[in-house]
């Protein structure tokens, strides 16, 4: 018996040992438009130059994979664009390769918060909320309008999470962009943000994929919804009646890691100076809504893309999204929305 | 004894035979289920950390652990710092930016309790010395404490707390029993039809079954979504017809994670049924009726009774797959309507929290194992009665 089942062990290990040993360069993004957008501006160009076959996947966020990979030691990943925060956790746990950035050329073309331990910054999203330009006789334009129900009826689309949420709710509430994170620091501005959610609890619907306040948007599902700047505009172009609203929004940054020990690691270091180029981060933009890290990029975009992207007079009243905030107190403040979502 | 072959072979080519699927069971079934229950207790990758602090017990002089704490954090590999503070701030926020600002400075920092102080005062609170005492031992109940929302007081004794999963437990539940009846109910005349009516319209239920069962979970799901939704094709008719005067909300709240859940698992309802009602000749329908029993009398005593085991196995069926149903609940309820799955899914992908994960898991076997054990002494007591009256 106990041959027998260290032979299926042992057979079962080879099989799945199998697949590991050859594979192509591969690359985790967030899949849709964004990443055909990276495929033109970056995956292409950088497979034509070094002679590489690329196989792409989808990261759906979250360390479960990379912790996953560094604990079995199969790493199928070679590159993974992921939010600020989760590398930066993730950079913590050993779970990243660290950034030669003397190799990159010392990063001074960046914007200073994408120069970190683990991770090049690549691209900045707004993170704010639509409407739907039929739906109101008045376009909504702030935070306020956004929590008042009695002015602006209808559902309210957001992500089940404290992230982002709470600091709409502080704007909402009147505190300034520059004091948000002080506010959510104490226990008061805590208290403060959800008592200004519960004005709108009754009406929250809540959405997963970042296609959903686009879907329920344009179907009169909700009145208004949290989004992504690119999801917005890219359906806008597409015809439909959305309108964003850039006033208080927050941006954060997404980063291309590389995962501890894939065995394509220079490659990938390669294509990261690909992705720091100023002319492949313009043709991203133009393709796909989102704003470049290399300060040289701005000068070289028209004004009409720059118009739709979290840049310029766009965020001169945004708030910048704290990936150190979220690290230390994502727990208990998670903790406390599901709790208030329950109740 | 006697030479004639044994019609069933030996009973050693049995055994062989067998042991493929045991060890296959063993591998794929117990195994992991049995490290989900020690990822849910162990706390091994915390009590082994601190042997330093650990070592000196309770008592000591402050700089002596401080000295002791320092040693510890300035050991630990880049890796193993990260770790440990993930894991401590679970318990407290704060506490990593706490142990990786004091680790990576450890070696520089005199072994004093007052140059630890001043390099961060928050060590001069006592709660945080507390918090890493407590994850002194290589076996720890605090995710199942969480979990039961059961607070430890200092002197030991037990009060409730926030019982967040408890109540999130009781929804999976009342979700689970509600999405049950409602496949049988719906499932039962269905089954019913496929398996007494003519030829062609039996043909006609069963493809309609099996064409949903083929389908993919998420694909029905976003058709109910489809169909549903504000401006969807049923408001879209009720309201044309004048049946409502506006659209109703028939998604993203109860209504819609049933009537999708149900849809989902009727399948798995219909299907046992199905079997043993075509085991049922239909000449004891004739026979009862001839006796002089009704049409209702002979459903009620010949015929629902001989289909009683079909109910139980699906319904149990559909009973334990929608307990861990997490998708569907997802994408057509409302924020009150979030399953247990929903919360074990996000601790093990977003907060690495698999310690939490696990002991969730854990609950919700033993919810299982309680109901069937409930069910089936409620089943030996009403045997032991029969028998009895007999």
């Amino acid at each position: 018996m106990r041959h027998f089942g260290s032979a299926t062990i042992s057979a079962l290990a080879v099989i799945c040992a199998g697949p590991a040993i050859a594979r192509d360069f591969t690359i985790a993004a967030w899949g849709g438009n964004y990443q055909d957008a990276q495929r033109a501006a970056y995956f292409d160009p950088f497979a034509k130059a070094q002679g590489l076959t690329i196989l792409e996947t989808t990261y759906l966020g979250g360390l479960a994979e990379l912790k996953a990979m560094g604990d079995t030691g199969n790493v199928t990943w070679d590159l993974v664009m992921m939010g600020g925060t989760d590398a930066q956790l993730a950079c913590d746990e050993g779970l990243l390769e660290e950034i030669d950035w003397e190799a990159l050329g010392g990063g001074s073309v960046l914007l200073p918060g994408a120069v970190q331990e683990c991770a090049v910054g690549n691209v900045v999203i707004g993170n704010g909320f639509a409407y739907n330009a039929s739906a109101f006789p008045e376009a909504p334009k702030d935070w306020a309008d956004f929590f008042n129900l009695e002015k602006f009826p209808g559902k309210r689309g957001m992500t089940n999470n404290p992230t982002m949420n709470l600091e709409y709710a502080l704007m909402a509430d009147g505190v300034p962009p520059a004091e948000v994170y002080a506010v959510l620091s104490t226990p008061e501005g805590v208290d403060r943000a959800f008592a200004k959610l519960d004005t709108i609890k009754a009406e929250l619907q809540f959405w997963e994929a970042g296609s959903q306040p686009v879907e329920w948007l344009v179907a009169g599902n909700v009145g208004m919804s949290t989004a992504y700047n690119g999801r917005i505009i890219t359906a806008k172009k597409e015809g439909k009646p959305l309108e964003f609203v850039w006033n208080n929004h927050v941006y954060n940054m997404d980063v291309w890691a590389v995962p501890k020990d894939s065995p394509f690691k220079d490659q990938a270091f390669e294509f990261l100076k690909v992705a720091n180029d100023a002319a492949a981060q313009v043709k991203f933009s133009e393709k796909m809504p989102y704003g470049p890290t290399n300060t040289g990029a701005t000068a070289m975009m028209p004004a009409e893309v720059v118009a739709n992207l979290p840049m310029g007079d766009n965020i001169s009243t945004a708030l910048a999204y704290s990936d150190a905030f979220w690290i230390e107190n994502y727990d208990a403040l998670k903790e406390r929305w599901s709790s208030w979502v329950v109740q | 004894m006697s030479s004639a072959p044994r019609p069933y072979g030996s009973r050693a080519a049995a055994l062989i035979l067998l042991m493929l699927p045991v060890a296959l069971y063993l591998l794929v079934f117990v195994y992991p289920l049995s490290s989900v229950v020690t990822l849910s207790v162990d706390n091994s990758a915390l009590s082994g950390r601190f042997e330093n602090l650990s070592a000196l017990g309770t008592g000591a002089a402050p700089d002596d652990e401080a000295a002791a704490l320092l040693a510890d954090l300035g050991g630990m590999e880049k890796k193993q710092l990260g770790e440990v503070a993930r894991m401590l701030n679970q318990q407290r926020s704060g506490f990593r930016s706490l142990i990786m600002s004091t680790g990576k400075e450890a070696e520089g920092i005199t072994p004093t309790m007052a140059e630890l102080v001043a390099f961060d005062d928050r060590w001069s609170e006592p709660g945080y010395w507390e918090i890493i005492r407590e994850n002194a031992a290589p076996i720890t109940w605090k995710h199942y404490q969480r979990a039961l929302g059961i607070t430890v007081a200092e002197d030991g004794s037990l009060s409730s707390g926030e019982d967040l999963y408890l109540q999130v437990m009781l929804r999976t539940l009342v979700i689970t029993f509600q999405v049950t009846l409602l496949t049988l109910l719906v499932g039962y005349p269905l089954a019913y039809a496929a398996a007494n009516a003519s030829a062609r319209v039996s043909t006609f239920v069963l493809a309609v079954v099996l064409l949903s069962f083929w389908t993919s979970v998420l694909v029905r799901t976003t058709a109910w979504v489809v169909l549903l939704q504000t401006n969807g094709l049923v408001n879209t008719v009720l309201v044309s017809l004048g049946l409502v005067a506006e659209p109703v909300q028939l998604i993203f709240n109860r209504f819609g994670a049933l009537l999708a859940m149900t849809h989902v698992l009727l399948p798995f309802a219909i299907l046992p049924m199905l079997n043993v009602m075509r085991t049922i000749p239909p000449s004891q329908a004739d026979a009862s009726r001839s006796l002089g029993a009704g049409p209702i009398e002979t459903f009620l005593r010949v015929y629902f009774p001989q289909t009683l085991r079909g109910v139980a196995v699906g319904g149990g069926t559909v009973f334990i797959l929608s307990l861990g149903f997490y998708v569907t609940p997802a994408l057509t309820g409302g924020p009150e309507d979030q399953m247990l799955a929903w919360f074990i899914a996000d601790f093990v992908n977003k907060t690495l929290n698999w310690g939490m994960a696990a002991a969730l898991s854990v609950l919700l076997l033993v919810m299982v194992a309680l109901l069937v054990a409930v069910a089936g002494l409620a089943r030996w007591a009403t045997a032991r009665r029969k028998v009895e009256v007999a």
